[in-house]
């Protein structure tokens, strides 16, 4: 597995696109961390307007109107998807040995599979009828809270990058 | 000034912050203030959002219950971003782009304050135009940030680029 992760890695290196990363395009570094932040708080943001509703707080908008707000959240994730694979592609070998960077795929996981079960596990169907001033059910709350403990915990890994890990 | 900025740097939190190695020092304050950001700019964005059109069915009073998500964590970046200047202040204080991210941010949250006031409490405005200026202020202010650590007088951490 490790044979395989570390010749993938070497082989993304002999791109023109690891080049570009790695400093071929002198801002392009700078650049996409600065996207990734825009992103982080677009995501953040979006998503933290549905989660704040599901556990009672702005009680009088329907939640399925602020539900309205999700697109802009999967707006961030793809910015920060593409940034963070561009980051990936220029210095491969900062992040498949970095546990933090492990952690962090780890918590996005846990984000993604949380949000699968809020729209299949009928978390969704149950808040979309609720009106104004209604609470919601313990489920919408529990899908809440892991909601933003993930995403905290994102942006907790992704900063321990360099310290606890070895990246920059 | 140069005096004081090196006082500031030497305080035993300053030294503590910036020297020791714990995860509790620089890590810890550096990730509440990604996340302080966050909450600031992402629940601001989404109060634009919804000015200028997006999710038109929530009730746009009702926006205003969201707003002091973003002061906690306007509040969260203000004390860890004033312990991060601590910790670099000869730098960061003699940094441009630094002069220019604190601008950026005063300006922000004049804009914000702005729409509390013209939209939430006169309703003598609909809030677009401040709306687009807020999202594009954040959005400087952010990239501000992020160039302190490739413009202008740069140091940080030892071994930390950023």
């Amino acid at each position: 597995m490790w044979h395989l992760i570390s010749e993938f890695s070497k082989w993304l290196m002999t791109t023109q696109l690891s080049h570009d990363m790695a400093g071929g395009w002198k801002w392009g570094w700078a650049t996409c961390e600065t996207l990734h932040f825009i992103g982080l708080s677009l995501l953040l943001g979006s998503i933290g307007v549905l989660d704040l509703r599901m556990l009672g707080f702005a009680k009088h908008i329907p939640p399925k109107a602020i539900h309205a707000m999700v697109p802009w959240g999967v707006a961030g994730f793809a910015i920060n998807l593409i940034t963070g694979a561009l980051f990936f592609i220029g210095a491969p070998f900062q992040y498949v040995k970095n546990i933090a960077f492990l952690f962090k795929l780890l918590f996005i996981l846990i984000a993604g599979f949380n949000i699968l079960y809020f729209y299949l596990g009928g978390v969704r169907k149950q808040i979309e009828n609720l009106g104004p001033d209604d609470n919601p059910p313990l489920s919408a709350k529990v899908v809440s809270w892991v909601s933003i403990i993930a995403w905290f915990g994102v942006i907790y890994w992704g900063r321990m990058l360099p310290f606890v890990g070895n990246a920059f | 000034m140069n005096e004081i900025y090196q006082s500031m740097e030497n305080t035993g939190f300053a030294t503590w912050i910036r020297e020791s190695g714990s995860i509790w020092a620089y890590p810890i304050v550096l990730t509440l203030h990604a996340i302080g950001m966050g909450m600031l700019v992402g629940i601001n964005w989404a109060l634009d959002l919804r000015l200028l059109g997006v999710a038109p069915e929530v009730p746009l009073m009702s926006m205003e219950r969201y707003l002091p998500w973003a002061w906690y964590g306007f509040w969260l970046n203000a004390i860890s971003g004033v312990v991060l200047t601590f910790a670099d202040a000869t730098t960061k204080m003699t940094s441009w782009v630094f002069g220019v991210k604190m601008g950026l941010i005063v300006i922000a949250v004049l804009v914000l304050l702005q729409i509390k006031k013209q939209v939430f409490v006169k309703h003598t405005s609909n809030g677009k135009v401040l709306a687009a200026v807020s999202i594009a202020l954040w959005a400087f202010a952010i990239t501000a940030g992020r160039l302190m650590a490739y413009i202008g007088p740069v140091s940080g951490l030892k071994n930390v680029s950023n």
